[in-house]
């Protein structure tokens, strides 16, 4: 019989409760008492997230964000900072020793993007993994990644671009040297690209996440039930929203 | 006296250090790492920076206390590694 796990499509919340609930559910899972699990998600207002090893103060603009109205958080996963907005956002949550999972980190990063690849193909879009954690299409990056162990416990959590605002993007993050500011969004510009922009045309939410699901499905050979968040998970996100990632000491620490 | 670096290191990730060190003494007496790679368990960070205190600012002693740290620490960085870390405290210094 085909091994079945749960799939759940949260919809798009903001930021912080977005952290929060991959988090609950990577401890709920590490205490075996949900499957491993597939969500897909969105996020309402857009937000910035960066990487757990990234300075804040260094890579966002947050006085740009505030009048935006894009919120900021910071991930319990490393990696760079990403402007969240039309997008598909997935995470996966599967035990460490499940056989599905390799051992060496970099190997399980090419396996899970197996599944966002596959996905793509499902639109129509031909990729390569492109390692550590980056998903390109025609060389342009289409996907960023990134995965954290905790618990014994394999979290990675991924983009999938739908549309693409380069210059927003740089009007909220910091760059290093302003006076090549200029050059770094046209080299940005050149390196990313979407689902819109690869296939010359819109495809919404929905279309996107029914063809991950069957990605998912079929890289790793299950089937994907759809599910609910249960109770424990419910509480433990309200808990890390508000004793994480709302706050200053969590977003700021770096 | 404070100083900061940006490194890219080599097939690797984007890594940031800002230094504080004693320039008599010849060394480290803060040290944040930051930047976009990754590292495994992440917390651990926290213990190289405050591990690489006072460690002299020459490269056979902090290549030898970072891959002491990262030993003692089971730590596994990707888009990083000792000689890169190394590579970018050094540049902070003039």
């Amino acid at each position: 019989m085909t091994e079945q796990w749960r799939l759940l499509r949260t919809g798009f919340m903001n930021a912080f409760s977005n952290m929060a609930i991959d988090k609950a559910i990577l401890v709920v899972n590490s205490q075996g008492m949900v499957p491993p699990t597939v969500r897909f998600y969105g996020w309402t207002p857009p937000a910035i997230s960066i990487g757990y090893f990234q300075s804040l103060a260094e890579e966002v603009d947050i006085k740009a964000c505030d009048r935006f109205g894009v919120d900021y958080v910071r991930r319990i996963t490393g990696g760079g900072a990403v402007f969240h907005e039309k997008e598909l956002t997935y995470s996966i949550v599967v035990p460490e020793i499940h056989p599905a999972i390799p051992k060496n980190i970099i190997k399980s990063y090419g396996r899970i993007c197996g599944a966002v690849m596959n996905g793509l193909q499902q639109l129509g879009i031909e990729s390569e993994y492109a390692p550590i954690n980056d998903i390109l299409t025609g060389g342009r990056k289409i996907s960023g990644n990134a995965q954290t162990r905790k618990l014994g416990t394999v979290l990675q959590h991924g983009t999938v671009l739908m549309d693409v605002d380069v210059d927003t993007m740089f009007s909220l993050l910091k760059v290093p040297n302003e006076k090549i500011k200029d050059k770094l969004i046209a080299d940005v510009k050149q390196r990313v690209t979407s689902i819109h922009h690869s296939l010359g045309k819109e495809v919404s939410f929905k279309e996107v996440a029914g063809a991950m699901k069957t990605g998912f499905e079929e890289e790793f050979h299950v089937e994907l039930i759809e599910g609910k968040l249960n109770d424990e998970e419910l509480s433990l996100a309200k808990q890390f929203e508000k004793e994480t990632f709302l706050t200053k000491e969590w977003n700021h620490r770096r | 006296m404070q100083s900061h670096s940006i490194y890219k290191v080599p097939q690797g990730k984007l890594l940031k250090i800002s230094l504080e060190y004693d320039e008599k003494k010849n060394v480290i007496t803060d040290i944040r790492i930051t930047g976009d790679f990754f590292a495994y368990p992440e917390e651990a960070i926290e213990h190289l920076e405050t591990k690489l205190k006072n460690t002299v600012l020459e490269r056979k002693q902090l290549l030898e206390q970072i891959t002491s740290i990262i030993s003692e620490y089971h730590i596994e960085f990707i888009g990083v590694n000792a000689e890169g870390l190394t590579q970018g405290i050094l540049m902070c210094r003039p």
